[in-house]
């Protein structure tokens, strides 16, 4: 690692970050040099300046927290509609696949079942694309 | 917020309870819109950026350090956040008009209108100041000046060595100092 540059120091210095006998040495490379001192007058009042910028958020300002409650709280739900939706269906096809029936029924059922499986996972798939590429995706409604 | 509790909050929430969240978004709420704000210029997208922030604070959970301070590493998630969206296309810093009630404080009110005045004034050649100078600096001297974080906090946030935390803050003020020259603000 390097040695510490006399302004290194200096900024240590000004910003509380030095042990004693490393303060007396900045006070006394003070002490000598005035270009020294007057670096660290800028510092000083540039510091001060921040103090007049700092800001308090207003407390009647909407707090974040719904919004990022909804985030983080939603795959939960998710995982609970998707475990129960697999469930089901597997029930489903279990049911129809051991009910007695006329296999052209069977053979009808299971097509239009099937289509309307195809249809929704398109329509999801093209949303989904939509979104990504959406200009408009970040204005809010 | 004791570091105890803080713990305990982030313990719970590994767990799986989102419930525990909002103390530490509330918490930290107002110090991450502070840095929000300065980095991004405005307050919208600094909302924007300390929403995805807690989210992905809280997503990233199970990879806390429980032994390591929350504070730090929290606005290092959103300081890259911030980087993120100033990247891309969803904002770039300028400088907007600050709403009313995050420029004003209890004691400027208490004061009068002419010390108001004379504040927003100081804070507005200040932002400009900032304005001028890279996100390096801005984020550095949002991180000591406004929200007094110490070198070794610094370095965590930064990811940057502790050593190298004084010498960019030299730059960075001698940057601002320069840019308040060229605005022809005075100073010793």
């Amino acid at each position: 690692m390097s040695e510490p540059t006399p302004s290194d120091d200096l900024m240590r210095y000004l910003d509380g970050e030095l042990g004693p006998e490393e303060r007396a040495r900045v006070e006394a490379a003070l002490e000598r040099s005035t270009e020294l001192q007057r670096e660290l007058a800028i510092f000083r009042a540039l510091k001060t300046d921040f103090q007049e910028l700092s800001f308090h958020p207003g407390s009647h300002r909407r707090s974040v927290w719904d919004d990022v409650n909804v985030r983080v709280t939603r795959p939960l739900g998710w995982v609970f509609l998707t475990v129960g939706a697999a469930i089901w269906m597997a029930y489903g096809v279990y049911v129809f696949a051991t009910t007695p029936a006329d296999p052209w029924e069977k053979l009808a059922t299971g097509a239009v079942a099937i289509g309307i499986l195809m249809l929704l996972a398109s329509v999801i798939v093209e949303r989904y694309r939509e979104a990504a590429t959406d200009p408009y995706r970040d204005v809010q409604r | 917020m004791q570091p105890e509790l803080e713990r305990e909050l982030i313990r719970k929430c590994k767990a799986g309870d989102a419930r525990f969240y909002e103390p530490l978004v509330r918490a930290y709420e107002p110090s991450g819109l502070r840095l929000a704000v300065a980095m991004m210029g405005n307050t919208e997208d600094a909302q924007d950026a300390l929403q995805e922030a807690f989210i992905k604070t809280y997503d990233s959970l199970q990879r806390f350090d429980l032994r390591r301070p929350f504070g730090p590493w929290f606005f290092q998630i959103l300081r890259n956040q911030c980087r993120d969206m100033l990247r891309g296309r969803k904002a770039k810093f300028k400088v907007e008009a600050l709403d009313e009630d995050l420029e004003q404080r209890p004691a400027d009110a208490e004061r009068g209108p002419e010390r108001t005045r004379q504040r927003n004034a100081a804070r507005d050649v200040l932002w400009r100041g900032l304005e001028r100078i890279g996100t390096e600096h801005r984020e550095i001297l949002v991180l000591k000046e406004l929200e007094g974080f110490r070198y070794a906090e610094i370095a965590q946030i930064l990811e940057i060595p502790e050593g190298t935390v004084a010498s960019r803050l030299y730059h960075a003020r001698h940057a601002l100092r320069d840019a308040l020259v060229e605005m022809n603000v005075e100073h010793p």
